[in-house]
C-alpha cells in the first residue's frame, strides 16, 4: 500500500500563502470594535503574602475601564486535575517574581501601563526558595500549604532487581549531571482576545468567545468554564494562526483566563499580548534538573541496570510537573533493552516561574545524562560508541520492563544510517585534535495513551462534510501551531478520498465548530487526529462508494478512488483497493442505505442524463459525490481515535505516563570543533535520522528534524535561564541566547520509515523525538575532540574552558564559580554562566540565598 | 511595553537641531538610528519630554575623504555604509571590520556611527524593564543609590559595549561636537569619562556631528576581534582592536584598544611601546595579551564570568596582534 498520490509527497503547507504574505492572522492581529487593552501587574517579590490591594487610584485614571484582582475570579485551576493550584490573579500569596496580581483594562496600552503604577499593593515578604535541594528541606513558610517540604510529587519505581544487576555488572558508571533551565522562546508572544456577548434578556455578559494563541483550545475552554463558572457550551475558543508553541502554549497560560475575567468586568472585549519578559515569566519551560545516574553493563556491553534519581526545580506551581517527573523515569525504557530499572523522581516547588512541558517533555535532560554515561561505559569497555548502542536494541514487538508496548522500531536503521552517512567508522577518534564526532539516540511518544483528564472519551474526533461540487470540508479540533497539522489533515483526507488537495478545506480548532481534540502536545496530533481523519474519510468514502457502485453496477469494494476519479478496479492505473483495511464499519452505513430515492431532491438534468447513459466504468469525484448526496440525502462522516487498551501501560502508581501507541526513534552524529584557548564549541554538521513511521509530508518531517536539532543545540551550547534571588537575569531574546543563523550547522535529516501498524498510513511522531539526542551527541563529540566530559549543560565557552584547564592542570582560573562542569555538585543559586557575586534584591532575612555571606564584588581596584 | 509619551522634534538642518538642543537641553534625548534609544525608552530608562530625531539632517551623513587630511565621517552615517565603504576598507580597514560585527544586518542599516560612539553603557541590572528594576531594587545609574555589581562602592561600573570605538581609538580618531557656543573638536580618547553612569563628556545641549580619521592613520594593518556567544546580534562581551604598521618586517607603529570590559573603551597603555621596533612572534603577542588583560576590569555587568572575559581579552589580543601581522 505504498502507491500514494499525496501521502509521502513533499507538500506545501496549506496556510503558507497567508503566512508568507502577511495576510494570515495571529491573535495579536485581531481586534474588535470597542476593544480594550489589558495589562497585568506582576509581583516584584518571589514569595509574599498580599496584605492589601488598593486599585482605587488606578480606577480613577482617565481611560481605565476596569481593574480586576484575585477576588474577581477566585476559583483555582491547573492543567492537571491533581494540580489545581493556580488562580487567574493572586488571591492570598504571590509565589514568583512575575506572578499575576491585578489586571487593568484601558483604552490603550500606555494608559493601562500608567494605571499599573497606581495600584497599591502591600506585601508581607516571606522567605523564598530558589534551589530545589534547599527547598525540599523547608519546614515552614511553604510555597503551598498542602505540599510539605515543597515537594510537588515524588515517585519511586523499581522494576526487576537493579541492586543485584549492579553487583553482577562488569562495569558501573555513576555520576551527577546537571541540566540548566531553558524555555521555548517561540517567536509569537502569547496573546488572548476575549469578548462577551451581552445577554439580551439580562443585560449581563453572556456567551464568551476567546481567540487565543494556544495549543489546547479544548483545555482552555474547560478551565475557563471552571474559573468563570460558565457552561463549556457558553464558551467558544478559537485558535487563530499560532507562531510556535513548543509546549509553552500547551496549557492554560495566565493571560488567557485574565483576559476573560477583565472582559467580563469591563463589559468590553479585552486583548492582552505579553511582552517578551512576560513570556519568560509565563515560562512553562524545561526545569533545571539534577540527575544522579548509575548504569551497569556486562562485559559485552549489554546494559544490566539503570538507576536514576532526578530532582526537578519546578517553579511555583504544579503545571504539568507531575507528568514531567514521570516521563523522566518512564522513558528510561522503550529506547534500549534495559532489564532492571530504579527510578526516584522528585518534582520540587521553588519560588520561580513555573516549569511545564517543553519539546521532548521530561525526557531531554535524562537522555543527556544517559547517553553521556553510555559513552563513558563504552570507553571503559573499549567499545565503539555506535556498537554499544547496537548491542542494547529492543526486540519488538515487546513490552518493556516498565510496561511500555513497543511495536514499530526503526532505531537499528537510524543508527546504521547516521553511522554510514557521517563516515563514522573511518573518522571516529581519527579527526585532528580539537575536532570530534559524537553519537547519541533518543525516542519519544506519539501521543500519550492516557489523556490528562482520565476518561474513555476519544482523544480526537474529526467530522467531514462534502458538498455537491465535491468540496471537502474537514472539521478538526487539531491545533496547527506552525507544525503543519492542517496540512496533514488535508493530506490524509485527500489521499483517502482520492481527491485533490485543492478540494479540501480544513476548519480547525474552533470549539463551536470542531469536535473535541485534546490538543497539540506530546506529539499526538498526526497519530491521533490523523487516525480520526482517516476514519472520518473512510466513513464518507464508504457512503460515496455505495452510491457510486449502484451507478456503475458493481460492488462498492470494486471501486478505486484516485486522482479525482472513482473507477472500477480494473480501469485506470489500478492502485488502491476500494476501501482501506483500517477502521471500523461506520454506524452511518446502515441508516444511509435506506436513504432517499435518487433524484428526488435535486433533479438536475446532468444526473438524469447520466442515468440514461447506463452504467459507466468511471465517475468523476463530483459525479460520485452528487450520486452519494442524492442517495443519502447528505454526505458527512465522522471518525474518532482512542488509543488501544494494550498500549495504556502497567499498573504501578504513575504508570499512566509514558505509555504511547507508538514511539519514534532517532539517532544522531554531531561533528564539532573546540577552540582550546577559548572553550568555544562549533557544531559543523549533524546527521540526524528519525524513524517517523511514515513521512506523510517529507519536507515537513525534515523541517521538524532540523528544528529539533537546532533547538537541542541551543540547549547544548547557549541557552540558559540565569537567576539571582528569584530574579530572571535574562528575560529577553538578547540575553537568552537561542542560536542565530550564523552558528546553525548543516543538518542532514534522514528519514527512516518503519511503518507503524497503528499509525495513519503507518505514521508516528516526528517533532520532538530528535531533540534529546542532540545534546548528548554534542557532549560526546566534545569528548572526542578534546577529551573533556561535561556533566553540566549548556556547554558555554567558560564551562568548556574551565574543564579544559582542569584537565591540563593549567593555572586555575576561577571561570565557573568553583563548580567543575565535569563534576558539578549543585546548582549555582543563579544558574550557570554568570558569576554574580553581586548584591541583588533585598529580601527576607531568612532567604537561603542571604544566609551565606555575599562575597565582595570583583572590582579589584 | 509601551513607549513613554514625548514630543518629537524633526530638524532639517544642524542649526535647527542645535537650536532645539539649546532650548530644551536636559529635557531632550537625541535619536539617531534609535536602535539603542528606543528599547531603552520602552524599558523606561529614559522618559524625555522631547525626542530630537536628527535623521533628516543630511549634512551629518556620509564619508568624505579630504585630500591629505584623512577622512571625515558624518555622525549619521549608518554602520552598514561604513561596513561596505571601499574607501574605508582600503585605507582604514579596522573600522569597517569592527562595524561589520555590530548587532545584525538589520540593526546596522539603522544604527549610526555617532550612536555607536554615544552608546549608553550597559549592565544586566540596568537594561531591564521598569517592573524588573522595581523588583530588584534601583541602582546608581538609574533611580537608586547602590550598585548590584560592586555593592560596597558608590560608583557605577556599567560597561561600554560599542564595537567601533576601540577601532576608532586605534586610528586616533577625533570627534566634532556642536553646541550653543559652536563647534569643538576632541580626541575620541578624551570623550569617555571611565565611569558607568556619566560615561561621556557631552553636555545635554551638545550633539556629536562628525568623526575625523587623520591622514597619519591611513593604511595601517588592522584587526578587530570580538567575544560574543552567538555569531550575530550579541553585543561584545569583550573586544580587541589592533592596528599596526611595519617596515622591513619590524613594527614601526602600533596601537591596541579594548572594549566591553570597562566603563569606557580604552587604548591599552604600553602596548605601542611593547610592539614598536619588534618583529612579531607568539611570545610578543602573548606579552601584549597579558598587558591588555591587565587593563581589562570586567565585572558582573554582562553575561559570562568576568574571569572568563578577562582571559578572552588576553587570548583575543594575542590573536589580533598575530592576525594583523599576517
Ligand atoms: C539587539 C541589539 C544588538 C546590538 N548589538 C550591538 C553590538 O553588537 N555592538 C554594538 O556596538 N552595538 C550594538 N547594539 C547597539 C546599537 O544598535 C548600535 O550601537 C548602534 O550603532 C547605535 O546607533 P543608533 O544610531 O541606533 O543610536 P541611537 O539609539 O539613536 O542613540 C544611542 C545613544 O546615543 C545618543 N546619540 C546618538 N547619536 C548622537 C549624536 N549624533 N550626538 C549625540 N548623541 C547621540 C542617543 O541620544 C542615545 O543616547 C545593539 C542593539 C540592539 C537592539
Ligand atoms: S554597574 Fe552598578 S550602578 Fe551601574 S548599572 Fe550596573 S548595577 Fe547599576
Amino acid at each position: 500500500m505504498t502507491d500514494f498520490t499525496i501521502i509521502g509527497k513533499p507538500t506545501a503547507m496549506v496556510d503558507a500563502a497567508g503566512k508568507t504574505t502577511g495576510a494570515g492572522k495571529y491573535a495579536d492581529d485581531l481586534s474588535l470594535p470597542g476593544m480594550l487593552v489589558g495589562r497585568i501587574l506582576h509581583s516584584p517579590f518571589p514569595h509574599a503574602r498580599i496584605k492589601r490591594i488598593d486599585t482605587s487610584r488606578a480606577e480613577k485614571l482617565d481611560g481605565v475601564v476596569a481593574v480586576v484582582t484575585g477576588k474577581d475570579a477566585p476559583n483555582p485551576y491547573g492543567i492537571l486535575p491533581v494540580g489545581h493550584d493556580e488562580h487567574a490573579l493572586a488571591t492570598d500569596k504571590v509565589r514568583y517574581v512575575g506572578d499575576n496580581v491585578a489586571c487593568v483594562a484601558a483604552v490603550d496600552e500606555s494608559t493601562a501601563d500608567k494605571a499599573l503604577e497606581l495600584i497599591d499593593v502591600e506585601y508581607e515578604v516571606l522567605p523564598a526558595y530558589f534551589d530545589p535541594e534547599d527547598s525540599m528541606k523547608a519546614e515552614t513558610e511553604l510555597i503551598h500549604d498542602n505540599k510539605p517540604h515543597n515537594l510537588e510529587k515524588d515517585y519511586h519505581h523499581v522494576f526487576g532487581d537493579p541492586e543485584k544487576a549492579f553487583a553482577e555488572a562488569a562495569h558501573v558508571a555513576e555520576a551527577r549531571f546537571i541540566a540548566n533551565e531553558v524555555t521555548h522562546a517561540a517567536m509569537e508572544p502569547h496573546c488572548t482576545l476575549a469578548s462577551f456577548e451581552i445577554d439580551s434578556l439580562t443585560g449581563k455578559p453572556g456567551r464568551l468567545t476567546v481567540w487565543s494563541s494556544t495549543q489546547v483550545p479544548y483545555y482552555l475552554q474547560h478551565k475557563l468554564s471552571l474559573v468563570l463558572e460558565m457552561q463549556m457550551s457558553q464558551i467558544r475558543v478559537i485558535k487563530p494562526l499560532v507562531g510556535g508553541g513548543f509546549g509553552g502554549k500547551s496549557e492554560v497560560i495566565p493571560l488567557e483566563i485574565i483576559a476573560a475575567v477583565a472582559a467580563r468586568a469591563a463589559r468590553a472585549p479585552v486583548k492582552i499580548t505579553y511582552t517578551r519578559e512576560e513570556v519568560f515569566w509565563a515560562h512553562r519551560g524545561r526545569p533545571r534538573t539534577i540527575i544522579d545516574l548509575k548504569t551497569g553493563v556486562d562485559k559485552d556491553g549489554h546494559i544490566t541496570a539503570v538507576k536514576a534519581r532526578v530532582v526537578q526545580d519546578g517553579g511555583a506551581y504544579c503545571s504539568y510537573g507531575v507528568v514531567t517527573i514521570l516521563y523522566s523515569g518512564a522513558l528510561l525504557g522503550a529506547l534500549y533493552d534495559i532489564p532492571n530499572i530504579q527510578y526516584d523522581g522528585y518534582r520540587v516547588l521553588t519560588n520561580k516561574p513555573v516549569c511545564g512541558a517543553m519539546r521532548g517533555h521530561g525526557t531531554v535532560n535524562v537522555r543527556f545524562a544517559f547517553e553521556s554515561q553510555l559513552d563513558e561505559l563504552a570507553l571503559k569497555l573499549k567499545m565503539d560508541s555506535a556498537e554499544i548502542r547496537r548491542r542494547n536494541l529492543l526486540k519488538p514487538p515487546c513490552i518493556t520492563i516498565n510496561g511500555l508496548r513497543v511495536q514499530s522500531y526503526g532505531l537499528p536503521e537510524c543508527i546504521d544510517k547516521v553511522v554510514e552517512r557521517s563516515g563514522w567508522k573511518n573518522r571516529i577518534g581519527k579527526l585532528p585534535k580539537g575536532r570530534g564526532l559524537g553519537i547519541a539516540c533518543s525516542h519519544y511518544v506519539s501521543g500519550a495513551a492516557n489523556s490528562i483528564i482520565r476518561s474513555d472519551m476519544p482523544h480526537s474526533t474529526v467530522n467531514i462534510k462534502i458538498d455537491r461540487d465535491g468540496g471537502v470540508v474537514v472539521y478538526t479540533g487539531a491545533s496547527d501551531i506552525g507544525q503543519g497539522s492542517d496540512t496533514m489533515v488535508a493530506q490524509i483526507a485527500a489521499e483517502t478520498l482520492g481527491c485533490s488537495m485543492a478540494r479540501v478545506k480544513v476548519v480547525a480548532a474552533d470549539t463551536d465548530l470542531t469536535p473535541i481534540d485534546i490538543g497539540s502536545y506530546s506529539s499526538r496530533v498526526t497519530f491521533m487526529n490523523g487516525n480520526a481523519t482517516l476514519r472520518a474519510a473512510q466513513d464518507v468514502k464508504k457512503q460515496i462508494a455505495t452510491a457510486a457502485a449502484r451507478k456503475m453496477a458493481c460492488a462498492p469494494e470494486d471501486l478505486v478512488f484516485r486522482e479525482d476519479k472513482v473507477s472500477k478496479n480494473h480501469v485506470g492505473a489500478g492502485g488502491l483497493p476500494a476501501l482501506a483495511e483500517q477502521g471500523s464499519p461506520s454506524p452511518h452505513q446502515q441508516s444511509s442505505v435506506s436513504g432517499r430515492v435518487e433524484g428526488q431532491i435535486l433533479r438536475g438534468s446532468l444526473q438524469q442524463k447520466r442515468k440514461d447513459e447506463g452504467p459507466k466504468d468511471q465517475l468523476t469525484f463530483e459525479e460520485a459525490v452528487v450520486a452519494a448526496i442524492d442517495f443519502h440525502g447528505a454526505l458527512s462522516g465522522t471518525g474518532s481515535y482512542a488509543p488501544p487498551a494494550e498500549a495504556r501501560g502497567g499498573k504501578h502508581k504513575g504508570a499512566g505516563v509514558g505509555p504511547s501507541p507508538a514511539y519514534s526513534y532517532s539517532a544522531q552524529v554531531a561533528e564539532v570543533s573546540v577552540d582550546e584557548e577559548t572553550g568555544e564549541v562549533t557544531v559543523h554538521k549533524v546527521w540526524a535520522s528519525h524513524d517517523c513511521g511514515r513521512a506523510l509530508n517529507p519536507v515537513s518531517v525534515e523541517g521538524q528534524i532540523i528544528g529539533s536539532v537546532w533547538m537541542g543545540m541551543g540547549q547544548a551550547l547557549t541557552e540558559e535561564m540565569v537567576w539571582k534571588d528569584g530574579m530572571l537575569m535574562n528575560p529577553g531574546l538578547l540575553e537568552y541566547r537561542s542560536p542565530s543563523s550564523v552558528e546553525s550547522p548543516e543538518i542532514e535529516a534522514i528519514i527512516v520509515e518503519s511503518v507503524d501498524p497503528e499509525g495513519p498510513f503507518g505514521a508516528k511522531e516526528c517533532s520532538e523525538g530528535s531533540l534529546a539526542a542532540t545534546i548528548p551527541a554534542i557532549a560526546n563529540a566534545v569528548y572526542d575532540a578534546v577529551g573533556v566530559r561535561l556533566h553540566e549543560s549548556p556547554f558555554t565557552p567558560e564551562r568548556v574552558l574551565a574543564a579544559l584547564r582542569a584537565k591540563k592542570n593549567a593555572k586555575t582560573l576561577n571561570l565557573t564559580e568553583g563548580v567543575d562542569p565535569t563534576s558539578p555538585v549543585r546548582f549555582r543559586e543563579h544558574g550557570g554562566s554568570l558569576w554574580f557575586r553581586g548584591k541583588g534584591p533585598e529580601r527576607h532575612a531568612q532567604d537561603p540565598s542571604r544566609r551565606e555571606s555575599v562575597v565582595k564584588a570583583g572590582g579589584d581596584d | 511595553m509601551s513607549l513613554p509619551q514625548f514630543r518629537l522634534l524633526r530638524p532639517r538642518t544642524l542649526d535647527e537641531a542645535v537650536g532645539y538642543l539649546a532650548k530644551h537641553t536636559d529635557k531632550l534625548r537625541v535619536l539617531a538610528g534609535g536602535t539603542d534609544l528606543i528599547p531603552s525608552m520602552r524599558q523606561k530608562l529614559f522618559e524625555p519630554e522631547y525626542v530630537l530625531d536628527i535623521r533628516h539632517v543630511v549634512e551629518l551623513k556620509g564619508i568624505q575623504p579630504r585630500a591629505g587630511e584623512g577622512v571625515s565621517i558624518g555622525a549619521l552615517t549608518s554602520l552598514s555604509t561604513i561596513e561596505h565603504s571601499d574607501f574605508l576598507r582600503r585605507h582604514y580597514p579596522v573600522l569597517p571590520e569592527a562595524a561589520a560585527t555590530v548587532a545584525s544586518p538589520v540593526l546596522r542599516n539603522m544604527g549610526t556611527l555617532g550612536g555607536n560612539i554615544c552608546l549608553d553603557t550597559r549592565c544586566l541590572w540596568y537594561n531591564q524593564s521598569l517592573t524588573w528594576r522595581k523588583g530588584c531594587g534601583f541602582c546608581i545609574k538609574k533611580d537608586g543609590d547602590l550598585c548590584h555589581v560592586a555593592p560596597g562602592g558608590s560608583k557605577c561600573w556599567a560597561v561600554f559595549s560599542g564595537d567601533t570605538p576601540p577601532a576608532l581609538l586605534c586610528l586616533n580618531a577625533e570627534v566634532e561636537i556642536a553646541g550653543p557656543s559652536g563647534l569643538r573638536r576632541l580626541p575620541l580618547r578624551e570623550f569617555y569619562t571611565g565611569v558607568g553612569d556619566a560615561y561621556r563628556k557631552l553636555r545635554p545641549s551638545e550633539l556629536l556631528t562628525r568623526v575625523f580619521l587623520p591622514e597619519a592613520s591611513v593604511d595601517y594593518l588592522g584587526v578587530y576581534r570580538k567575544l560574543r556567544v552567538r555569531g550575530s546580534i550579541d553585543y561584545p562581551l569583550a573586544g580587541v582592536a589592533v592596528v599596526l604598521k611595519r617596515s622591513n618586517g619590524h613594527v614601526s607603529d602600533a596601537r591596541l584598544a579594548i572594549t566591553a570590559v570597562n566603563p569606557a573603551p580604552l587604548l591599552v597603555k604600553g602596548a605601542s611601546e611593547m610592539l614598536a621596533g619588534k618583529v612579531i612572534d607568539e611570545a610578543l603577542a602573548e606579552a601584549v595579551g597579558d598587558l591588555a588583560a591587565k587593563t581589562a576590569k570586567p565585572l558582573t555587568t554582562s553575561a559570562l564570568t568576568p574571569e572568563y572575559r578577562r582571559e578572552m581579552i588576553r587570548v583575543f589580543a594575542k590573536r589580533a596582534v598575530l592576525a594583523a601581522n599576517n
